[in-house]
């Protein structure tokens, strides 16, 4: 499969696991721990038979040794359905000219997904930007390569809403990669409602290291997305926007926790492969 | 070259100057620096001063520069002076009817072109004409003029090529190449004269074969008629024709006189004819006087006619001489007979038939005050224009700063968008 630059990237993250964090529901055989209990192979635990209960699962041994009849319990597996909404605002188009953070969401959403499709599960993109893209969650092998194409296509520009998409995903498994400049009020309500209906929301949270520490000297920054707000940035403003900016992630931070919603801050410094680990095992540690 | 109003260019340099500071140590607006978390800086002032450490936009400080000067310079009226040289030349060629040889004339105007000196020359009679030196020599092929010379005229020509001259030389000489009769000065001649600065150097021609030697006027006039000072400018010589003068009718005696070949003038002062303003021309000469008109015979060659054209002297040949019938009245008062011209109207009415009108060279006195106290050439700078006219590069300058705004405001408006 024709990966292009994101070969690396695959290979790195080649064996990563990232189980759901509860059990999941679905009836399609895959990886992760259903809520259903059903016949499969793997064991879990005995339980009085009632009626109503398939004949066929009564352990008949133990019938024969105890007299009483038990019913065998096993441990089905299923498939998570994730779908990746990525920011393709103006505001990802930064900094200029080699865009970072566009850069990081695109291998994060590719390494999130090859991490996903590597167990089966269908997984399905949707680019939030001004050329919309939207493809559903797939299992087949060629679903990789489609969104690394869709991805590679876009550019970002404009401002749009994250919160339709969040509420419209055809997914069980959401990974918002945003830089949450845009409509956080909307997006962290729609979050609430996918978690409070059993969906795992995970916020990615893009944040470039030239917004943490902006250039030296004094500049006249513009925003990308509303070109009419123009402010001075010079040494006196520098220590009072980097507060302001610090307060706000974790204002950000702490309101998706308390939705329920997973956090997770991603820097433009920090190589993509790590952050996907880093996702993919967290998720591992509260899994298990 | 200079300016007329400085002033004007002082400003603009100093102004050039403030500009170039002030782009150096302005308020400068920061680089823009797309920042998706501008809404996290205080919203303060959106202007800080700084000094320029590496000069910016230098196309524009050049652009902007070079505007404030080429319109300062064209306020200030710039005056291109040409390269003078020491000394040009007019040269006067009279062709009027006093000249006896055109050919003489154009010889003498030929030796003064000799010296390289800038000539411009002028020929004239009663009317001046700018001659290139190539064409003197067809100058000389023309036939005399008729007309009677007008220094006052060639004067005036003479003042305004010297205009042109002035602004390319330090001195002029004016040459009057004639015979400077005294038909050609005229009431205004001295007082054109004295508008020259410098003097005249006169080349004198031959007048032309002056006829009043050859002929002799018989008349006995009272003392108190009119005809008197008129005549006193005629002054005939002592020739064999003669021009009888007859203040009366004619007698059988006049009429012999005619017949065997003598004038007879017939000009009857008995009739009392109330003068008024009348036109009178005869030849080149016209006078506009009160005059009265006599009734007189219609036979003849008209010789004199009045304002509309009917005849006011006529002669008609008789035996081998001839009776001329002048119906011109003089009135008893005035000073009409004093007046030159009509002096030389009546030499002319008293002049022999067959015999052309004479020319009379001007007195001592008046090629004295013609040529002048002095003999230096006029200086250039007395004969300029007061009102010293910019040149056309004052416009040029006014178009080349126009054209700077508009390059510019396109330059300034390229740059702006690539700023946001």
């Amino acid at each position: 499969m024709p990966t292009g630059p994101y070969g690396a990237l695959l290979d790195a993250v080649r064996g990563v696991r990232w189980p759901a964090a509860r059990r999941v529901m679905g009836a399609t055989l895959g990886a992760h721990p259903s809520q259903l209990r059903g016949n499969s192979s793997e064991f879990s635990e005995f339980r009085p038979y009632r009626q109503g209960d398939d004949p066929r699962r009564v352990d008949w041994r133990l019938l024969a040794r105890s007299d009483r009849a038990y019913v065998r319990l096993t441990t089905d597996r299923a498939t998570f359905r994730t779908s990746m909404i990525v920011d393709a605002s103006a505001s990802m188009a930064f900094p200029l000219p080699q865009l970072d953070k566009w850069r990081l969401a695109r291998e994060l959403a590719v390494g999130l997904a090859s991490v996903a499709h590597a167990e089966a599960d269908p997984v399905g993109l949707a680019i939030a930007g001004a050329g919309q893209a939207v493809l559903a969650p797939r299992a087949r092998r060629s679903v990789l390569l489609e969104m690394m194409r869709a991805l590679d296509a876009t550019t970002p520009a404009g401002s749009t809403a994250l919160a339709p998409f969040v509420t419209s995903a055809r997914a069980s498994r959401l990974v918002v990669i945003t830089d949450l400049l845009g409509d956080f009020d909307d997006l962290l309500a729609a979050a609430r409602l996918r978690v409070a209906s059993g969906s795992e929301v995970i916020v990615v949270h893009i944040v470039a290291d030239e917004e943490l520490d902006p250039p030296g000297g004094a500049l006249l920054a513009v925003d990308p997305e509303a070109p009419q707000l123009r402010r001075i940035l010079n040494g006196d403003l520098r220590a009072a926007y980097r507060e302001a900016f610090m307060r706000w992630l974790d204002d950000t931070s702490t309101a998706l926790r308390a939705a329920g919603v997973r956090y997770v801050r991603a820097t433009t410094g920090e190589p993509a492969p790590h952050l996907v680990r880093r996702i993919a095992g967290e998720t591992a540690r509260r899994g298990a | 070259m200079s300016f007329l109003a400085p002033w004007a260019f002082a400003i603009a340099g100093i102004a050039a100057a403030g500009m170039v500071v002030l782009h150096l140590v302005a308020r400068q607006r920061p680089a823009a620096f797309l920042l998706p978390t501008t809404r996290f800086i205080p919203d303060q002032r959106t202007l800080v001063s700084r000094a320029a450490t590496r000069p910016r936009d230098l196309v524009l400080l050049a652009l902007r520069v070079l505007l404030l000067l080429s319109a300062g310079a064209a306020f200030a009226r710039p005056v291109v002076t040409p390269r003078r040289g020491s000394m040009s030349r007019i040269v006067l060629v009279d062709r009027s009817r006093a000249v006896a040889s055109v050919t003489e004339a154009t010889e003498k105007a030929k030796a003064l072109l000799s010296d390289g000196v800038p000539t411009t020359l002028i020929a004239f009679d009663s009317m001046p004409h700018v001659l290139t030196p190539t064409a003197l020599d067809s100058l000389a092929s023309v036939p005399r003029s008729a007309a009677i010379g007008s220094l006052s005229a060639a004067l005036i020509a003479a003042r305004r090529a010297s205009a042109l001259l002035a602004e390319s030389t330090d001195s002029i000489q004016l040459v009057l190449v004639s015979p400077v009769a005294a038909s050609e000065i005229d009431s205004a001649t001295r007082r054109l004269r004295a508008e020259w600065p410098g003097a005249i150097r006169i080349e004198r021609l031959a007048l032309r074969a002056d006829s009043s030697a050859v002929w002799t006027l018989q008349t006995q006039l009272p003392a108190d008629d009119q005809l008197g000072p008129a005549m006193m400018s005629s002054a005939p010589g002592a020739g064999v024709v003669v021009t009888r003068l007859v203040r009366a009718m004619a007698t059988a005696a006049d009429s012999a006189f005619a017949r065997n070949g003598g004038t007879v003038v017939r000009w009857d002062s008995t009739a009392a004819v109330r003068p008024v303003a009348e036109g009178l021309a005869v030849g080149d000469e016209v006078i506009v006087a009160a005059l009265g008109r006599r009734a007189m015979s219609t036979n003849g060659e008209v010789v004199a006619r009045w304002a509309d054209g009917t005849a006011a002297a006529t002669e008609a040949r008789v035996g081998s001489g001839c009776l001329r019938d002048v119906g011109v009245t003089i009135p008893a008062a005035g000073d009409l007979a004093l007046h030159p011209p009509f002096q030389r109207i009546v030499r002319t009415l008293l002049t022999p038939c067959g015999v052309a009108a004479a020319e009379r060279s001007a007195d001592s006195v008046a090629l004295a005050w013609l040529g002048g106290a002095t003999t230096n050439a006029a200086q250039a700078s007395t004969l300029r224009d007061a009102d010293v006219r910019p040149s056309p590069l004052a416009r040029w300058l006014l178009g080349i700063a126009m054209l700077l705004a508009l390059v510019e405001l396109a330059v300034r408006t390229r740059r702006e968008p690539e700023e946001a």
